[in-house]
């Protein structure tokens, strides 16, 4: 081992006094290049990733370019880049952990060629720092240094272009070594990418923001906010419990006035403070934006305020006098921001009128983001004008004391306002998902199966797995019309009388590599997402829907689990998991499997698989499947059973009951009777997972990957109980067993949608389901609340779930462990594990943000091209489930839209409603109770609103340009909708389809509802109703044309 | 400052070394006349002395005296200007009998105490400047100087700490990391039998993880043992130049 030592000296200043620290510095004889043309690779020890040889040239950019221009260095255009030790560590003293974090997964990301080299580390690339030079100065010489080493290392074979901020290093050593040039940023992108529009935008805002917060500075206002604490002062505070650490939220409605900090784990050690802490106004928020870890200071008692339960349009201070906000509660100023939670906003660039009457300064525009949540953003640029009908995204680089608003720097335009796509982009962005195409590099590792090439089973594979095609009949029950079959179903009967259940979920992990590219994309996607009208699919077509899916009659890998069961009792004697070929005899849908259990043959024509059969061999096949599906059913049953007795919650099975329920309300149209097949397969797939959860615990016990389901806090029960009880139902919510079997109870015969929204408050209730590690919680924390079972996991898709590919790999290790065979996989640490359970949970929460304002998007668009007053279809039957102080929240279920209607109009009017139940507005004044609301004119008239009572509200649209469309709800009468719907559907079939797709539409916001309490069935049925044929966009523009039409025609009548 | 990277995805720790690697060590022993034994140690800026009395006679209490074996005497004490800050660090306070007292237990399991009873011997270190592994570099200083007073062992006893960052098991820690709060492990080893003489650890280490850092710590402390053995090698010749033989 060569080393030589060098010593550092550095001077630092501690509490005013000058402390002289020595440190060592160990220099090495070689240090990885990471690059191709390398003469040595040998004593490089390149084994990392590599710079890519058809580069033109290598850049190397300095200290100053990679701290402000880092973004630009993220373009994947940009190639062959170089980053110097020297310039990364000067990022990580200046710019703070986030940014440089962002260099750091730059440089892991095995897609972005850049590389960094330890120049401080290596011999003759180490320049002391000499006496009297500026750090900076120094920093410059060390790079340059070593770009001219890494020059002359590669044998002279690659230019390298320095991109430097310095015009003194240009000057000085611009001309020094022949083959290392030095240039400006800005010069740099003029000559060698002339055409990367973006990247020269990029540039140009930054430098304005740039010139801009300089500018600032320099005139020093007077400060509109206090100065944040130091990191230290905030640490020592938070340990000795006089700040309080927690995370900002700013509530939506009253973004202006009020954010909560929900607290962080058990930091507070005062346990007086169990609700959040209420931050009031602004200047309490000092600067930090929603998301960010705050530190607070509580203020005294008697500056508590309370909340308000007023529905928010208009801003806090037009609230009536008297009308007091509820009691008060620990309010406390922000004093610190730990870490800074920015991301990329989106927003709209004010109309022209709004710019001119911003005064004086048109090149600071105050932008407005989409995000009711982020504060007006302050942008400088000319190009304001032409991006007034765009939306926009902008990132945010500082918030100065002296400055009411921050600043931040324009960085690339989605798509114009109200437009379908910009739109949709919008939620992306919004929701942090990147969804580019599949590149060639991810493509090239795909296996292939085209009609010349087809796809085969390798005769190595073979060997190694176990063979079921010829011993054991496999099915697959799906919706139908669905092109991702990741599980497959089988059942026989043993030799010995037993029965053999088998589930056998595709083998991604066999064509999906850990760390390979594919492998990268999908752990950054980490789901499929699926919005309203289309899906971005985790893993490309041909996997999803080719080579992985576990197609009828052909030969596909599979990962099987397959228990022993007795006879009679069904009680489990083995299990057996494994790699396996299957050869799926049958893709049924599940109306099809379910005729079959019902002894209705009919269908039998329907299923392809049966049609060329003649009728002998035909009657064998038929009954020999209707026999593996009725045990099957019977096999579950009997499961089910037992998870019941355990005390199981049944909610996500009441929801998909709920679901199949209002496919009953409109019965005439769609007869669709809650099959019970749906849950036949649920059961099965749950019955895998908790096995295969159970087994990679015992192998792996600090780092499996499990799933868990906190049990719901009782606090968050309260308002349910309280609609209950005006409804005359008690809700017994002390276990889950209780709360499923009084949720049963509470059923009003004459109004079903009662129990529905119960149901749902039930469900918003309750906790998210988490993915976590199993080294990093207790294991009684294990236990999976909804399903009432210890341990669960997700295993059974891994098509279309990250999850499940760790889930999978992990049980192939435990597999080769049980064999004492090596473990090939290289399984995540435990704290990998956590971290990437983090990201998949919060990937999972995007995606079904997404899902929800995509729908949301799209009810809006619906509306908006119809006339409230005249339209039909804009009126509606609603019903109240929630009591504002000026207003009501309402249900409409025919659209499943849920909204607010106010009882006080803007004018201060409330709404008084005659004989006919007719509303109109009058002056007067409301009144609030616990159940009620009353709105009492001057004239003397009321009307009182209850809670669970149909009134008529019209639909209408409310546009804003800066932020999404929101549905507006107004009573129009508090008297229940009459028109019956058959009749319209009996009128114009056309409105029939309409509904049908408002169906699905809602269908999707149910599952938002429902979030995760719900099992694979509803899952399942959700996401692969849209991947039905058509899209939901289509149809709705098709509706759109068809109004119209409607329309003409009842005029014509 | 939470900020500081102790190791690198690259695989550099902060003053760059890689995990495994030892900082530098020089070393020379008899470095005073007066003493029967001494020695003079630089584990990277870590420097320590010691020095060595004996065996001779009780001194002070007779009744301390043991009848089957020596009484070994360690005292450790440390500069006052070894540190960042100028500080007093009077005899006796805990932090130097704790020392002492892990010195003595090391020692006593490597000197042949039998071959001398009712004698004692006298082990005094001090360290002159601390920059992380303190004990490391006692116990190392005070091998040499016992060699060096000619005593007989059953062994070098040869002494290194490990430290635990983001899975990984770095050797020698230096003041910055120590400073950081991670586990730290001290290990003091006889390399010829793989005995071990004393082993202690600060700070919390999940099990799982322990015999990945002992196995680093035994791998540096054999890694110093190389390097002393070589310094005496080298004494002894220079010694025997010196004797003109």
């Amino acid at each position: 081992m060569l080393q030589k030592r060098e010593k550092v000296l550095l001077l630092r200043t501690f509490h005013g006094r000058t402390l002289r620290i020595v440190r060592e510095h160990y220099l090495r004889p070689s240090v990885p290049c990471n690059s191709p043309l390398c003469p040595q690779p040998a004593t490089c020890h390149n084994d990392g990733k590599l710079l890519s040889s058809d580069v033109t040239h290598y850049m190397v950019p300095d200290w100053k370019v990679v701290q402000d221009y880092l973004e630009i260095l993220e373009f994947p255009e940009l190639k062959g880049i170089v980053f110097m030790q020297t310039a990364c560590q000067a990022v990580q003293r200046q710019r703070g952990r986030r940014q440089y974090n962002k260099l750091r997964n730059l440089l892991k990301d095995a897609r972005h060629d850049c590389v960094l080299f330890a120049n401080e580390f290596q011999q003759s690339c180490y320049l002391p720092r000499e006496r009297g030079e500026s750090m900076e100065k120094w920093q410059s010489r060390s790079i340059y240094n070593a770009a001219a080493w890494y020059y002359h290392h590669c044998q002279h074979r690659m230019p390298i272009v320095m991109v430097t901020e310095d015009e003194e290093a240009i000057q000085q050593y611009g001309s020094e070594t022949e083959g290392v040039f030095v240039i400006s940023f800005k010069n740099y992108l003029d000559n060698f990418w002339p055409d990367l529009k973006a990247a020269h935008e990029l540039c140009e805002s930054i430098l304005q923001s740039r010139r801009e917060r300089e500018n600032e500075s320099q005139e020093s206002h007077g400060k509109e906010y206090p100065e944040h604490v130091p990191l230290e002062v905030l640490e020592a505070g938070i340990k000795s419990g006089r700040y309080i650490q927690g995370t900002l939220n700013v509530n939506k409605h009253r973004a202006q006035m009020e954010a909560f900090v929900r607290l962080q784990g058990a930091s507070s050690k005062d346990s007086d403070l169990v609700s959040d802490i209420l931050i009031h106004g602004m200047k309490a928020r000092n600067r930090s934006i929603h998301g960010d870890v705050v530190v607070v200071e509580l203020l005294p008692k008697s500056e508590w305020k309370g909340r308000t339960a007023a529905l928010g349009e208009s801003d806090g201070d037009d609230r009536a006098p008297g009308e007091s906000p509820s009691e008060p509660m620990p309010t406390g100023r922000v004093v610190g921001i730990l870490q800074k939670n920015w991301r990329d906003y989106v927003v709209t660039f004010p109309s022209i009128e709004e710019v001119q009457s911003q005064g004086k300064n048109a090149q600071k525009i105050l932008v407005t983001p989409w995000d009711y949540r982020i504060p007006k953003i302050r942008i400088s640029t000319q190009q304001a004008e032409a991006l007034q009908d765009f939306r926009v995204v902008v990132r945010i680089d500082s918030w100065e004391s002296t400055s009411m608003y921050p600043n931040g720097h324009f960085v690339r335009v989605l798509g114009r306002i109200g437009d379908l796509e910009g739109e949709i982009a919008t939620i992306l962005v919004e929701n942090s998902i990147s969804v580019v195409p599949f590149s060639e590099a991810q493509m090239c590792e795909m296996p292939v199966n085209t009609p010349e090439n087809p796809w085969k089973v390798s005769s190595q594979e073979e060997q190694e797995r176990k063979d079921l095609r010829k011993t054991h009949l496999v099915f697959s029950i799906d919706p139908s019309g669905c092109e991702d079959v990741d599980d497959t179903l089988s059942v026989r009967a043993l030799d010995n009388g037993n029965l053999e259940l088998g589930v056998h979920i595709a083998d991604v992990t066999h064509f999906v590599a850990p760390h390979s590219y594919i492998d990268i994309e999908a752990r950054t996607r980490a789901t499929t997402y699926y919005l309203a009208d289309r899906r971005y699919d985790m893993l490309p077509a041909i996997l999803s829907a080719d080579v992985c899916s576990l197609l009828g009659g052909v030969d596909r890998y599979a990962v099987s689990v397959m228990w022993e069961l007795d006879k009679t009792s069904y009680e489990i004697k083995k299990v057996w998991y494994g790699r396996t070929i299957i050869r799926s005899a049958y893709k049924l849908f599940y109306e099809a499997a379910q005729d079959l259990l019902d002894g209705n043959f009919s269908v039998v024509k329907d299923i392809p698989e049966f049609k060329d059969l003649e009728e002998r061999s035909r009657q064998a096949k038929l009954e020999e499947l209707v026999w593996a599906i009725r045990k099957l059913t019977d096999i579950a049953r009997h499961i089910r059973a037992k998870r019941d007795r355990c005390g199981a919650l049944e909610l996500e099975g009441v929801e998909v009951r709920i679901q199949l329920d209002e496919k009953k309300n409109i019965h005439d149209l769609i007869p669709k009777q809650p099959l019970e097949v749906h849950e036949t397969v649920a059961e099965c797939m749950i019955l895998a997972n908790h096995w295969v959860a159970k087994k990679i615990w015992e192998s792996f016990p600090h780092q499996a990957l499990l799933r868990r389901h906190p049990p719901p806090h009782q606090e968050f029960f309260s308002e349910l109980r309280e609609c209950a009880k005006a409804k005359g139902f008690f809700i017994d919510t002390r276990s889950n067993k209780a709360l499923a079997d009084s949720l049963d109870n509470a059923n009003d015969p004459n109004d079903p949608i009662v129990n529905k929204l119960l149901r749902s408050m039930a469900t918003q209730a309750m906790s998210n389901a988490l993915y976590f590690s199993t080294g990093s919680c207790a294991e009684e924390e294990f236990h999976h609340y909804g399903l009432a079972l210890d341990k669960y996991t997700h295993f059974t898709s891994p098509i279309r779930r990250y999850s499940d590919i760790i889930v999978h790999r992990l049980l192939m290790a435990a597999i080769s462990k049980d064999k004492k065979m090596e473990i090939k996989e290289n399984l995540f640490s435990n704290k990998d594990l956590e971290e990437l359970c983090r990201h998949i949970n919060n990937r999972n929460r995007a995606a079904q943000h997404s899902q929800k304002q995509s729908t949301e998007l799209f009810q809006c668009m619906y509306f908006k091209d119809k006339d409230p007053e005249t339209e039909e279809r804009c009126i509606s039957d609603g019903v109240i489930y929630s009591i504002r102080t000026n207003g009501v929240l309402v249900f409409i279920p025919r659209f499943g839209i849920k909204g607010a209607a106010y009882l006080r109009n803007k004018d201060g009017l409330v709404i008084s409603c005659g004989p006919d139940g007719h509303s109109e507005w009058k002056p007067g004044s409301l009144q609030r109770f616990q159940n009620k609301i009353t709105s009492t004119t001057t004239g003397g008239e009321s009307v009182t609103f209850h809670l669970f009572d149909h009134v008529t509200v019209r639909i209408s649209v409310q546009t804003s340009r800066c932020h999404s469309d929101t549905i507006r709800l107004e009573i129009i009468s508090s008297k229940p909708h009459m028109t019956p719907d058959t009749e319209l559907f009996q009128q114009s079939p056309l409105l029939l389809k309409s509904d049908l797709v408002k169906e699905v539409t809602r269908s999707v916001e149910e599952a938002q509802l429902a979030q995760e309490v719900e099992v694979n069935i509803t899952e399942d049925y959700q996401k692969y109703c849209q991947t039905k044929g058509r899209s939901l966009y289509t149809l709705l523009e098709e509706i759109r044309d068809l109004a119209l039409l409607d329309v003409s025609n009842s005029y014509g009548m | 400052m939470a900020g500081l990277e102790l190791l690198s995805d690259q695989g550099y720790r902060v003053d760059g070394r890689r995990a495994g690697e030892l900082r530098k060590i020089q070393a020379r022993m008899g470095v005073f006349a007066q003493a029967d034994g001494s020695a003079y140690i630089e584990q990277g800026n870590t420097k320590a002395l010691a020095v060595v009395y004996g065996p001779h006679e009780i001194r002070g209490s007779r009744a301390r005296a043991l009848p089957d074996r020596a009484l070994v005497n360690c005292q450790y004490s440390s500069a006052t200007f070894s540190t960042g800050e100028r500080k007093r660090r009077p005899h006796g306070d805990r932090k130097s009998c704790e020392m002492g007292l892990q010195l003595r237990q090391t020692f006593e399991a490597a000197i042949l105490t039998q071959l001398h009873p009712r004698s004692q011997i006298d082990i005094y270190v001090q360290v002159l400047q601390a920059d992380g592994g303190t004990y490391a570099a006692c116990v190392n200083a005070a091998t040499l100087a016992v060699l060096d007073a000619g005593i007989p062992m059953r062994d070098f006893v040869c002494a290194c700490s490990a430290g635990f960052v983001d899975g990984t098991a770095l050797a020698d820690l230096s003041h910055v990391e120590e400073a950081t709060g991670g586990p730290q492990l001290a290990l003091a080893l006889l390399p010829a039998s793989g005995q071990i003489a004393l082993l202690e650890m600060d700070a919390r280490l999940h099990e799982d993880h322990l015999e990945q850092v002992l196995e680093a710590a035994a791998r540096a402390s054999r890694d110093v043992h190389t390097v002393l053995d070589r310094v005496v090698r080298q004494h002894v010749q220079e010694a025997s130049v010196l004797l003109g033989d």
